[in-house]
C-alpha cells in the first residue's frame, strides 16, 4: 500500500537573491512499513525532501499526497493539524521541550489531539515500558543523555500512531553505540506496529539498515537500491 | 489552556534571575506609581476636605449670576420653602447663610481693603470650622452686633490690636455708601496669606444693615454627609428648589481656581506615571523578545509535531501577564503598607521654607498618603496594559515563525 | 581596544541594544519634559510677576512694602533719583503712588491697589499698556483711569463709564474723586486684574492730599541677573530709612521653587534610573549568558578578570551614554516647536491663572539640567553592569568553554 506519493518534485530555494535549485523532479513512491533512507552528500537535497514530506516546506512545482491527501494545496493551519495527525517527527536536535519531563513530552502530541489525562498517561506509560525507557518519566531533558533524549523523542513520534515517522539525522549528535540502540528501537517499532520510517542521514549505521536507499545528488535520485 | 498555564510556569522558572528582575522592575514600577498617586490622592483629598470644612461648605446655594460675576446685587432671598427643603433632606446634615461684600477698613488714620464676610455665628458652626480658625481673641458671639474678627495680617496691616474700634466702609445695594463701626474681638487664621491679609468677619445682621440688604443673602453654604453624595444632593435640591434664578454649585464649582490647581496637579502625575510605565514596559518587551528568539529552536520543534502557532502566542502572553501580576501583587502589598503607614502618619512641612510655599497656594503643609482602592486598581490596570503591549511584538515574530526557520535559527 | 570591543559587542544583537537605548531615550524625555514645563512654568510666573508689578528692585520708605499706608512716603525723592540716576546697569525706572481704596460703580463696589503713575515712564516698567484689550492706555486727560478686565465685570462698568475711587489721606479722613474708564487690560492673573488699578500720578496725590510725594520706585535693569547686585550698590547710597527690594527679596516663594526645581531634577533622574536599571541589567545578564564560551576563552588566553569587568561595564556605559544622548536629542527635538508657541494648557486655564501664570507655556531647560542628566543615568548603567560583569568572571574557563 502506498503512502507517500511525489510528483516532479522541484523546489528553489531563494538564499540572498541567488537562487538555489535544491530539488530537480522527484517522483516517488512510498509504500507503508517501508524503512527507507535518503543518502546523499551535504546540500544534495535530502534534508529539503525530507521537509517536503513533512508538511513542513512547500514545494516550488510538483504536488505531494500523503494518505492520497494533496498536502501543497493545505494552508499553513491545515498543515499544522495534518501533521499532528498523520506524522511523527524525529529531529537531531532541540527534539524535546526542555520544561517539560519525558512523560509530558510523550503526552505533549496527545494532548494537543485533545486526549484526556488518565488516557494519554496510560498510553504513553505503556509505550515507554514497551520501548525500555519508563525509568526516564519523571526525567527533564536536562537530567537525561543525549542518547537518551533521542529515544524519548522516537517515542513521542509514534505516540500518536502515524502514519509516517521523520528522522533528520536522528544519530548525528550520537556515538555509534547509542546510536545503534536508538537505531534498534526504531527498526523494531517498524517490524512489530508497521510504522513507515523515512531519515535523512549519511551515517553508514542508518543505511546498513535500511530496507530501501535512495541517493540523491545535486537535487536528482542518482540511486536505488 | 492547563498545558499551556504548565508550560509557562515552568518557562518562567527556567531563567530564574532574569525573571526575578523583570518582576522587581514591575515591582518597582507598581510601589513607585501607588506611592505617588497615593500622596497625590491623600494631599488632594485632606485639601478638598480642608477647604470644603473651613469655608466653603460642600456645596452652596447662590443666586445664578453670583459665581460668574460676584457682585453685590446678584443676591436671593431665602423663603420658607427652600428652608423647608433644605431641613427635609436627609444627606444634608446643617446649613448657614451668607453675605458677602468689598469694603475698606479704616483704623485712626489707616484704611485697607477687605473682604467682609458675613454669616449667621450659630449656624455657620454647624456648618464650616471657621470658628475654631480663631488665632487670638475669640469667634463671633450668637448676637454679633458691633463685632468684627480680622484676618491676622489684615490686623497687623491696619496696626490695630484687638479692642480696638474700627469703620467699615462699603457700597449698599442701593448704591449708597455705607458705614459701621465695630470692635475687633478677635483675628482667624485659614492659612492663606493673601486671604488671611484681606477677610473679615461679621454677623450677617449688621452685614445686612451695612449693605441695605434687608433679608437679602449671597450663599446659602451647605453641610451634607460626605464628599460622595455631592451629586447627588446637588440634583435633587436643583430639582426640589425649581427656580431658576437660583444655582446649586458644588464646592468644585465655587472654588475653581482650586479645583483646577488640583486637576494641573493630577494631570502631571498621571503623565508621569505613564513615562515610568513606557520606562518599564520596554524593559519588559526586551526580556520578553530574548526569551523568545532564546527559543526559537524549540519553538520550531514544536510547531513540526503540530502545535498550533496561536497556542504559542498565547503562551508568550500568559508567561508576560502572568509575571506582571506576580509583579503587580508585590508592588500593590509593599504600596499598599507603605501608602497606610504614611495615611496614618502624613509627611509634615511643619516649618521652614517648603511648608511656606505650599501655605502660600492656599495648601495644608501636610502630605497624607491614600488607600483609596482606586489608586491600586487604576495602577494595575495601566500596567498590565502596557505589559500586555510590550507582548505584542514577540509574539508577533513567533506568530510568524516558520517550524524549519525556528528549527534552524541560531 | 577594549572599547572597540565593547562597542562591536554593543551592536551584535542590534535590536536589543536599541531597545535599551530607546528606554534611556523614554527616560531622559521624562525628566525633559517634567522639568522643562515645570521651570517653563516658574520662570513665567517669576517673568509675570516681575512684568506687571514687582520689576527688578523696588525702593520705598522702610515699611511700605509690609504695609502700604498713605503715610509712609518716600521722605527725598531726589535724592534717590539721584543714586539711580548714578547707578550703572539700570535700564529704566518710574516712580509712582500706590495705596489701597475703594472702587465703586453704580452696581458695586471693590477693594484695590491704586497706582498713581507717570503714564510715560510706566510703560517702559511695566507691561500694563502692552496688556490693554479694550480701550487705550492713560492719557493726558486728568480723570483716566486703566483697570483689569475682571475688576470691570465685576463693577458691571465698560469703557467711558464713570466710577468713584476713595482711599484715606495722611490725616485719616477719606479721599475720593471720580474717574471715566478709558482702558481695560487683562493679564496673566485673574487676581492681579482684579486689584490693580492705574490712573494719573497727579490726581491721586490730589486725591489723597500728598501733593508732590512718592511711594515707590520700580526699577528694570539691563540684565535682571544682575538685579540683586545693583540693589546692594543703590543700598549703600541710601539712608537707613529707605527699602531697596530686588526681586529675588520680594517673590522669595518663586525663587524658592526655582531653586528646589533644580534639586528635583536629581531626584527625577534618580527615579527613572531605578526605573531603568531592571531593564539594564537583564539585557548585561543576558548578553554575558550568551557569550559564556566566548569570555571562557578569552579567559584562557590569559584575559585579566580586571579588563572583563572593564569590558563588561565599559558596554553598559556606551549604552548609557548613548541612550542619554540621544535622549536628550530627542527631547530637544519634540520640545522645538513648544518653545516658540509654548503648550497650551486652555482647559486648566482657570486654575493656572490662580497659580500667576498664563495659559500657555515655555518650555526652559537649565545647563545644570543637562548635567544632572548625563551624570545620573551612565552611573547607572554601569552600576546595572556590575552585576552580570561579577557573573561573567565567577566563571571558571573550562566550565565556560563547555556551557551550551
Amino acid at each position: 500500500m502506498q503512502i507517500i506519493r511525489t510528483e516532479k518534485l522541484e523546489k528553489i530555494y531563494n538564499d540572498n537573491g541567488v537562487p538555489v535549485h535544491a530539488l530537480k523532479g522527484i517522483d516517488l513512491e512510498i509504500a507503508k512499513g517501508d524503512f527507507m533512507v535518503i543518502a546523499g552528500p551535504s546540500g544534495s537535497g535530502k534534508t529539503t525532501l525530507l521537509n517536503l514530506m513533512g508538511a513542513l516546506d512547500k514545494p516550488t512545482e510538483g504536488n505531494i499526497f500523503i494518505e492520497n491527501e494533496d498536502i501543497s494545496t493545505k494552508s499553513k493551519k491545515e498543515l499544522s493539524e495534518f501533521r499532528l495527525k498523520n506524522l511523527g517527527f524525529v529531529f537531531q536536535a532541540y527534539n524535546l521541550i526542555p520544561v517539560l519531563t519525558a512523560l509530558e513530552n510523550i503526552e505533549f502530541s496527545m494532548m494537543l489531539l485533545g486526549i484526556n489525562e488518565e488516557e494519554r498517561q496510560d498510553k504513553a506509560l505503556a509505550l515507554m515500558k514497551e520501548l525500555e525507557i519508563d525509568e526516564l518519566a519523571n526525567k527533564r531533558p536536562n537530567e537525561m543523555s543525549g542518547g537518551q533524549q533521542q529515544r524519548v523523542a522516537v517515542t513521542r513520534a509514534i505516540v500518536n500512531n502515524p502514519s509516517v515517522v521523520l528522522a533528520d539525522e536522528p544519530t548525528a549528535n550520537l556515538d555509534s553505540e547509542t546510536g545503534a540502540k536508538l537505531l534498534d528501537l526504531m527498526q523494531k517499532m517498524n517490524k512489530e506496529k508497521n510504522i513507515t520510517f523515512i531519515f535523512s542521514s549519511h551515517d553508514s549505521q542508518v543505511i546498513e539498515r535500511a530496507k530501501r536507499l535512495l541517493i540523491l545528488k545535486d537535487g536528482k535520485i542518482v540511486e536505488e537500491k | 489552556m492547563k498545558l499551556l498555564l504548565k508550560l509557562a510556569w515552568r518557562n518562567l522558572w527556567r531563567n530564574k534571575r532574569r525573571s526575578l528582575i523583570t518582576l522587581a522592575a514591575i515591582a518597582f514600577a507598581t510601589f513607585a506609581a501607588v506611592g505617588m498617586r497615593g500622596i497625590q490622592k491623600g494631599v488632594y483629598a485632606i485639601n478638598i476636605e480642608n477647604a470644603v470644612n473651613m469655608f466653603s461648605g460642600y456645596l452652596q446655594i447662590q443666586n445664578a449670576e453670583y459665581n460668574a460675576n460676584p457682585s453685590l446685587r446678584k443676591s436671593f432671598k431665602v423663603d420658607e420653602k427652600i428652608i423647608t427643603i433644605l431641613e427635609s433632606n436627609e444627606n444634608i446634615l446643617s446649613f448657614s447663610e451668607r453675605l458677602y461684600a468689598d469694603g475698606l477698613i479704616s483704623f485712626k488714620d489707616n484704611s485697607q481693603g477687605a473682604a467682609i464676610l458675613a454669616v449667621d455665628p450659630v449656624a455657620e458652626k454647624t456648618v464650616t470650622n471657621l470658628a475654631t480658625k480663631i488665632y487670638e481673641g475669640k469667634f463671633l458671639s450668637p448676637d454679633p452686633t458691633h463685632e468684627i474678627v480680622l484676618g491676622y495680617k489684615l490686623l497687623e496691616k491696619l496696626n490695630a490690636e484687638i479692642g480696638d474700634e474700627i469703620v467699615v466702609l462699603t457700597q449698599g445695594f442701593d448704591g449708597s455708601l455705607g458705614n459701621l463701626k465695630f470692635k475687633i474681638i478677635g483675628t482667624s487664621k485659614l492659612g492663606m496669606q493673601e486671604f488671611d491679609g484681606m477677610s473679615a468677619f461679621i454677623g450677617l445682621k449688621p452685614a445686612q444693615e451695612l449693605t441695605a440688604m434687608y433679608g437679602r443673602i449671597h450663599a446659602v453654604a451647605v453641610k451634607i454627609d460626605g464628599l460622595n453624595n455631592i451629586n447627588k444632593v446637588k440634583e435633587s435640591l436643583t430639582e426640589s428648589i425649581g427656580n431658576e434664578n437660583l444655582a446649586v454649585l458644588s464646592w468644585d464649582e465655587v472654588m475653581p481656581d482650586f479645583k483646577q490647581s488640583i486637576e494641573l496637579d493630577n494631570i502631571s502625575g498621571i503623565f508621569m506615571l505613564m513615562f515610568l510605565i513606557i520606562i518599564v514596559a520596554f524593559g519588559i518587551l526586551n526580556t520578553v523578545l530574548m526569551s523568545v528568539t532564546e527559543r526559537f529552536n524549540e519553538f520550531g520543534v514544536t510547531l513540526s509535531i503540530g502545535m498550533p502557532q496561536m497556542k504559542l502566542v498565547k503562551l508568550i502572553f500568559i508567561e508576560t501577564i502572568a509575571l506582571t501580576i506576580v509583579g503587580l501583587l508585590i508592588g500593590n502589598i509593599i504600596g499598599w503598607f507603605t501608602n497606610y503607614y504614611f495615611h496614618l502618619n502624613p509627611i509634615e512641612f511643619s516649618t521652614g521654607e517648603y511648608a511656606a510655599v505650599i501655605e502660600e497656594y492656599g495648601w495644608l503643609p501636610t502630605m497624607p498618603s491614600s488607600i483609596e482602592p482606586m489608586i491600586f486598581i487604576n495602577t494595575s490596570f495601566m500596567i498590565l496594559f502596557a505589559s500586555f503591549l510590550s507582548c505584542i511584538y514577540p509574539a508577533w515574530k513567533v506568530f510568524k515563525l516558520e517550524p524549519l526557520k525556528g528549527i534552524r535559527y541560531t | 581596544m577594549l572599547l572597540t570591543l565593547a562597542w562591536r559587542n554593543i551592536w551584535r544583537n542590534k535590536r536589543r541594544s536599541l531597545i535599551v537605548m530607546i528606554s534611556i531615550v523614554v527616560g531622559v524625555m521624562m525628566v525633559f519634559f517634567t522639568n522643562g514645563f515645570m521651570n517653563g512654568m516658574l520662570f513665567q510666573m517669576l517673568k509675570n510677576q516681575i512684568s506687571s508689578s514687582v520689576s527688578h528692585i523696588l525702593i520705598h520708605k522702610k515699611g511700605f512694602n509690609d504695609n502700604k499706608v498713605i503715610q509712609s512716603y518716600i521722605p527725598d525723592p531726589e535724592l534717590v533719583e539721584g543714586a539711580i540716576k548714578e547707578q550703572t546697569g539700570i535700564k529704566n525706572y518710574s516712580k509712582k503712588l500706590i495705596s489701597f481704596g475703594l472702587l465703586s460703580s453704580a452696581s458695586n463696589s471693590s477693594g484695590v491697589f491704586l497706582n498713581g503713575v507717570n503714564p510715560i515712564e510706566e510703560k517702559d516698567v511695566t507691561k500694563i499698556k502692552e496688556s490693554i484689550i479694550e480701550g487705550t492706555y492713560l492719557t493726558e486727560n486728568k480723570r483716566d483711569l486703566v483697570i483689569g478686565k475682571k475688576l470691570a465685570e465685576k463693577l458691571e462698568v465698560g469703557i467711558g463709564d464713570k466710577v468713584v475711587a476713595m482711599a484715606n489721606t495722611p490725616d485719616g479722613s477719606i479721599g475720593s474723586e471720580m474717574f471715566r474708564i478709558v482702558g481695560i487690560y487683562k493679564t496673566f492673573s485673574s487676581e492681579f486684574d482684579k486689584i490693580y488699578i492705574y490712573a494719573n500720578k497727579q490726581i491721586t496725590q490730589e486725591m489723597l492730599e500728598v501733593e508732590n510725594k512718592e511711594y515707590e520706585f520700580s526699577i528694570i535693569c539691563e540684565d535682571y541677573q544682575q538685579a540683586d547686585i545693583i540693589k546692594e550698590q543703590i543700598k549703600n547710597q541710601l539712608p537707613d530709612e529707605y527699602e531697596v527690594l530686588s526681586y529675588v527679596d520680594l517673590l522669595p516663594m518663586i525663587i524658592f521653587q526655582i531653586d528646589m526645581s533644580k534639586q528635583w531634577m536629581w531626584i527625577l533622574n534618580i527615579i527613572v534610573g531605578v526605573a531603568l536599571i531592571f531593564g539594564i541589567i537583564n539585557t548585561m545578564l543576558m548578553s554575558v549568558y550568551e557569550r559564556i564560551q566566548e569570555i571562557g576563552v578569552l579567559m584562557s588566553i590569559g584575559m585579566k578578570n580586571g579588563k572583563i569587568i572593564s569590558m563588561i561595564t565599559l558596554e553598559a556605559f556606551i549604552l548609557g551614554v548613548t541612550g542619554t544622548i540621544g535622549g536628550i536629542i530627542f527631547s530637544l527635538l519634540v520640545m522645538w516647536p513648544f518653545y516658540n508657541s509654548g503648550i497650551n494648557l486652555a482647559v486648566f486655564s482657570d486654575g493656572l491663572n490662580s497659580f500667576g501664570i498664563g495659559a500657555v507655556i515655555y518650555p526652559v531647560l537649565n545647563i545644570n539640567d543637562f548635567a544632572a542628566t548625563l551624570i545620573i543615568l551612565p552611573i547607572v548603567s554601569v552600576l546595572a553592569a556590575l552585576y552580570p560583569a561579577y557573573k561573567a568572571i565567577k566563571l571558571e574557563p573550562i566550565y565556560a568553554v563547555r556551557y551550551v
